[in-house]
């Protein structure tokens, strides 16, 4: 396959470093204000596969030691292709150039920093057409749907400023467009069983506003997976008819969620935490967590340490989602998620947000409505229930509106759990007199559980 | 929590609502149950519970013997040759005899945890009250003894908890061990079968031993950032008085550091340990060095920088009374199972035998009061040291090493005598010649044994020959190590996941156990290096643990220095001590609870065969040396982890090897549809022991595949065996048509190569099941 590459193309020099002083020479980078690689979808016509060009100095021109800025362009063509999966097709560049022994490559879009090693540079790697021919056969072998590659190198720095301005308005204009879409406005989804290795049960929706729990597969993600291998572990779900809009209820998403988890769920909201919530494998980066007291949810997400506001942890409340199954008021969620306008929609989505941790308070600034932002305790705010009840009646939380609503005699009184030590044994209640004589109570083992007040159900 | 009976007697008991007279009230357990999750179907598991499993394994990874002895000389009938098919006179066959000494072998390992888990915890709950609590990670561990809810049943909160675990241990030791009497047991499988059980013990008693100390001493609580501490003979400042500790059991040496403290002395006195006691000792206090592995015994004592060595119990060399008493260093005995027929002072003043030491009217003295001992042993190393001036045993310059080894005539009956068969009479007449580098060589390679001098009738030290001709390098052994971290924090497991399915992380290789290496420490160094660069999680523990910290990269970076400690990509975890290879189990079975939501609680059968099929987990004893080892390694077997172990490591008997030449082998059943499908040779080897490092490192990669590996997972892995195994075979490996199950599964990189490869093989395409072993798991749809 790479035959005619000097150096070693593999997979296990995906995390290999080159540091300064083994560095023939840097592109992009932090010394470099203009650089950018960008994947762009072309009619056929418009590309020569396999062409490789190169506008400025090549690598064996470049002074050693120094830094260039660097454009990377790579034009793709084929039937199946659409502008929507270039952003994903652009991810694969990083990893392909991470592959070629000796050279570094890091971060992405307008970000990124390349290194090439002194010993790849000796061994023969002096040109940009040596890498792009490596990506051009990557590119071919694993997406099949991309049948014309062509790749520009520019280093040229008068040659990249234009095409920069270029890039970065697409960046922007393919964000934006990320941003705005919305489930109406596709037909299809995405489901991944790649859990499944480990959580049998579980299946993943992605949709354009609900991320994988994981946070690492988006709607596009999954579109290009789904496009490059039909059969393969991330699949396409029709949505069908949409039975619930509030709650996000589609015939499809029901329909394969029952064949996928050999029928243990077979219905499915994608914006509520009640009902038949989205099911949690266990790598889910965050939980929304109902609060019975105070009718409102906690979010809390893996990196949090404390006890949330509950009293509970993360890890313990974790354990309470994950594994395939639906369990209210649990949710399993990813950080992605929280900035979609359809985060738990149905039950009131920031609205109902009454608690979470400081850190991911304020990594979601943007996303959180900003009457509403003030008044969602933080553990600086609250520590207990009863803390956090009144901070949300000072703050004016919108679900201190729902308290009064909602307020009814409570269902059931249930006294303080019997538990009795060996110490005193009620050997009978009033009433009565049992005398014993010469008795002798032998058990073999005495099993002492607490009366358990039942579960408060969600809603 | 569980509490042992109660008896109550009464003799009258008069009330309002009842009058009782000579009542007596026997209660065999009380079972205060606060623990919702039902209790599954097999918890304290007998001999028996598990044979099922035991044999489903066994079957497929049939033992390969490698007798290290024709001969059983275990009753008066003997010696009987058990060679060919000979039987001896109770009956017994040569592959049933073979079993049945790994069977005590196991014994002994598990008896020996456990023993340290009792003593330990006794210890503990003496200070520290049996109602202390158990924590081992904060709010970041849900699953606080995942092996003890697995096998028992139980959830423990206190350290009282912990007691009938190991009452449940030594009952089954007991019968284990009662199992290998002539005239029980006949045949192998069976004896393997409680070697397995015997293993499950093991990791009970190493798990209640570890969340013991580490909840009640206060070690690092799953604490990926855990601090460095200093590793290396030339770590030691030499003009501070020295007290070294060699062992397991820690209370001794904690007791050191607290007097320490207490009297202001800690920057005074300098406290280095060996074994797995100085690793529990850094968790203890990073003030505390590591000397090095079991290896460094014999010649850090005789470099005479210890001035006073306290022993506790296991891997203790049986002279070190001797040894330190030539370097005139007290030795302190603190053990119950190692008193080394030294007189019991535990119950004299400390003044006097403080005396009697520094005066040497007493060379050692067995105290088994720990916090005497931390007394007497700092007391002694600040009266003694002025006095001894660091005397040592070693040669003293070059002369004297050319001196000794002109009395060589080389008869080579030292190199006979060499485990590792090390070039000694060359490099002894080289030295002779004034050349010392053969001996420098060979000090990078020697396991410090000091098998080679007994035999020598010129009475040559040769091991101090060999350490003294390396002077240099022992001053330059300034390494680093993280220390014990103990338990995964679960959020850790979480956060692997993802990268584990996307094909991210290879898989799990554990570097654990003793130091019996061919070549040195260095080879485990090299080996976790390699496998972090390659993105596999790597955790390390025991003697293994420090030999991988013992090698600096051209930065001059120790392995921890260069990787992190957290469990993820490319990370290398250093649990802590033998006992903390529990975390290591503990960690793949919460994989199952944490992802799969599988009951842990007394449901063994079930999660083993979860982790057996699922979790790409590899352990690797490359110096695997005692019979803890066979008992660790056995705990693993019966979870479903391989185990790899060095060329010593043949010396157990027998291997566990599957054949994937025989497709029949390999069947599972499909839990979706319930049908039996071809899962592939995945993982092929239960037991192996590899020659060489090279050959090791080609056998771990392919040791991570399991039936359910996605294709990403698969391709992963696949490419880092097939990638090693040009580097250090040669081309691509013959068999890798066995484990590629669609074209998805091959390394993109490298797709021509394999597909012409597949081609060639007559390959066939086979599903990805969601693979099982017991017929009970398979899936069965819901109604409606």
């Amino acid at each position: 396959m790479f035959e005619n590459i000097p150096v070693e193309v593999g997979l296990v020099h995906e995390g290999e470093r080159v540091r300064k002083n083994d560095m023939q020479v840097e592109l992009g980078g932090p010394s470099e204000s203009e650089k950018f690689e960008i994947v762009r979808v072309l009619p056929m016509d418009q590309v020569t596969d396999g062409k490789i060009e190169i506008i400025g100095p090549d690598l064996s021109e470049m002074e050693p030691g120094a830094h260039y800025p660097i454009g990377i362009l790579v034009e793709v063509a084929g039937t199946r292709i659409e502008t929507d999966l270039e952003g994903v097709v652009e991810r694969r560049v990083h990893e392909y150039a991470n592959y070629i022994e000796g050279f570094m490559h890091l971060n992405q879009r307008y970000d990124i920093w390349i290194r090439l090693s002194k010993k790849s540079f000796k061994k023969g790697l002096t040109s940009f057409t040596l890498i792009g021919r490596v990506m051009h056969e990557l590119f071919r072998n694993e997406l099949p749907i991309i049948e014309r590659v062509q790749i520009t190198f520019i280093t040229d720095w008068e040659k990249i400023h234009p095409l920069y301005a270029e890039a970065m308005a697409t960046y922007e204009a393919r964000d934006a467009r990320a941003r705005g879409l919305s489930d109406d406005d596709v037909d299809e989804f995405y489901g991944c069983a790649l859990c499944q290795s480990f959580a049998p049960t579980h299946v993943c929706v992605i949709t354009p506003q609900r991320y994988a729990n994981c946070g690492a597969i988006s709607w596009f993600d999954g579109r290009a997976a789904a496009g490059i291998d039909p059969k393969g572990p991330i699949f396409a779900i029709d949505k069908g008819e949409c039975l619930d809009r509030e709650n996000g209820e589609y015939t499809g998403i029901n329909e394969s969620a029952k064949k996928r988890s050999m029928g243990e769920v077979d219905r499915v909201y994608l914006y509520s935490a009640f009902g038949y919530p989205h099911t949690s494998c266990g790598c889910f980066e965050g939980i929304a967590f109902y609060i019975p007291e105070v009718d409102g949810f906690g979010i809390v997400h893996r990196g949090f340490r404390q006890v949330t506001v509950n009293g509970l942890a993360f890890s313990t409340m974790a354990d309470s989602t994950a594994g395939g199954r639906q369990v209210e008021g649990f949710h399993g969620i990813s950080i992605e998620y929280m900035r979609s306008s359809k985060f738990m929609h149905a039950d009131g989505g920031y609205n109902r947000v009454v608690w979470m941790p400081s850190e991911i308070k304020e990594r979601l600034k943007e996303y959180i409505p900003a009457e509403v932002y003030d008044a969602i305790a933080t553990e600086k705010d609250a520590e207990s229930v009863a803390d956090l009840k009144t901070f949300l009646e000072t703050h004016h939380h919108p679900v201190v509106k729902r308290w009064i609503k909602e307020e009814e005699p409570a269902e059931e009184t249930t006294g303080a759990p019997v538990v009795f030590s060996a110490g005193d044994i009620p050997v009978t209640m009033g009433g009565f007199r049992v005398i014993l004589k010469n008795a002798k109570i032998t058990a073999e083992k005495v099993i002492i559980l607490p009366v358990k007040p039942p579960v408060q159900k969600g809603r | 929590m569980s509490r042992k009976g109660v008896n109550i007697k009464i003799k009258e008991l008069n009330s309002d609502i009842a009058q009782l007279r000579d009542i007596s009230l026997t209660i065999g357990a009380i079972n205060n149950d606060t623990w919702d999750e039902p209790m599954g179907p097999t918890p304290f598991p007998s001999l028996t519970t598990l044979r099922n499993w035991d044999l489903t394994l066994l079957n497929r990874y049939k033992p390969f013997y490698l007798p290290f002895c024709d001969l059983c000389c275990l009753c008066t009938y003997g010696k009987c040759d058990l060679s060919g098919t000979k039987r001896g006179a109770c009956g017994i066959s040569m592959p049933a005899q073979q079993s049945r000494t790994v069977l005590i072998t196991a014994c002994i390992g598990a008896s020996t945890h456990c023993g340290h888990a009792r003593h330990l915890l006794d210890h503990l709950i003496e200070k520290y009250g049996g109602d202390f609590l158990i924590n081992v990670g904060d709010t970041g561990v849900e699953v606080e003894a995942p092996v003890i809810r697995l096998v028992c049943g139980i959830k423990p909160v206190t350290l009282s908890d912990l007691e009938p675990v190991l009452d449940y241990c030594e009952n089954q030791i007991t019968q284990l061990l009662a199992v290998t009497h002539t005239g029980q047991e006949g045949y192998q499988l069976d004896f393997e079968s409680k070697v397995l059980h015997a293993g499950m013990i093991d990791q009970l008693g190493m798990e209640v031993a570890d969340i013991a100390q580490i909840s009640a001493l206060g070690f690092p609580k799953a604490d990926p950032e855990s601090s460095l501490a200093d590793l290396g003979l030339g770590t030691v400042d030499t003009g501070k008085p020295v007290i070294l500790v060699i062992g397991h059991n820690v209370p001794p040496s904690t007791e050191i550091i607290d007097y320490l403290q207490k009297k202001s002395l800690t920057s005074d006195v300098e406290v280095t340990g060996i074994c797995c006691t100085a690793l529990d000792i850094t968790r203890y206090s990073s003030k505390a060095k590591i000397i090095g592995p079991i290896s460094w015994q014999l010649r850090y004592i005789r470099s005479g920088i210890p001035d006073v060595v306290v022993i506790d119990e296991q891997c203790v060399r049986a002279d070190t009374l001797q040894e330190s008493a030539h370097i005139r260093a007290p030795l302190i005995a603190t053990s119950e199972k190692n008193c080394l027929g030294l007189p019991d002072r535990t119950d004299d003043p400390v003044d006097e035998i403080v005396h009697d030491f520094i005066t040497g009217k007493q060379t050692g003295a067995l105290i088994l009061d720990p916090v005497k001992v931390g007394e007497v042993a700092v007391r002694t190393s600040i009266g003694i040291a002025p006095l001894r001036k660091k005397h040592k045993t070693l040669p003293k310059d070059t002369d004297a090493i050319i001196a000794l080894a002109k009395k060589c005539t080389q008869c080579v009956l030292c190199r006979r005598a060499c485990p590792n068969d090390l070039p000694l009479p060359a490099a002894i007449k080289a030295a002779a010649q004034g050349n010392l580098s053969g001996l420098d060589e060979i000090y990078d390679d020697c396991l410090g044994c000091g098998r080679c001098e007994p035999p020598c009738a010129q009475k040559i030290p040769i091991h101090s020959l060999i350490v003294a001709a390396a002077g240099k390098k022992t001053r330059d052994e300034t390494y680093c190590i993280r220390t014990g971290r103990g338990a995964i924090q679960d959020v850790e497991i979480r956060k692997v996941g993802g990268p584990i399915v996307l094909g991210e992380i290879p898989g799990i290789v554990a570097f654990v156990g003793c130091a019996n290496y061919p070549k040195g420490s260095r080879e485990v160094a090299e080996m976790c290096m390699e496998f972090a660069k390659r993105r596999y999680i790597v955790c390390t523990s025991g003697c293994s643990a420090m030999s991988a910290g013992m090698y600096r990269n051209e930065d001059g970076k120790t392995a921890y220095e260069q990787y992190s400690g957290h469990f993820e990509a490319g990370g290398i975890v250093n649990v802590g001590s033998c006992v903390s290879n529990a975390h290591i189990a503990g960690a793949a079975i919460k994989i199952a609870s944490i992802f799969a939501k599988r009951p842990l609680r007394g449901n063994y059968e079930e999660i083993a065969d979860y982790v057996y099929n699922r979790v790409g987990a590899v352990g690797v004893a490359w110096g695997a040396m005692s019979q803890k080892a066979a008992a660790i390694a056995a705990g693993f077997w019966r979870l479903g982890i391989p185990v790899v172990v060095g060329p010593h490591g043949t010396k157990y008997r027998r291997m566990l090897l599957g054949r994937s030449d025989k497709e029949e082998d390999w069947y599972v059943y499909d839990a979706r549809t319930g049908k039996k499908v071809y899962g592939g040779p995945v993982p092929e080897h239960l037991f192996f022991a590899a020659e060489t490092k090279e050959e090791a490192m080609v056998m771990i990669a392919k040791l991570t595949m399991r039936p359910n590996d996605t294709s990403k997972g698969r391709a992963n892995k696949l490419a880092n065996y097939i990638d090693l195994h040009k580097r250090l075979v040669g081309g691509i490996p013959p068999d890798v048509h066995l484990f590629v199950r669609t074209l998805s599964d091959v390394p993109l990189t490298m797709k021509d190569e394999i597909v012409t490869h597949l081609h060639d093989h007559s390959w066939k395409e086979n599903p990805i099941p969601d693979p099982t072993l017991l017929k009970r798991m398979i899936h069965k749809e819901k109604e409606g």
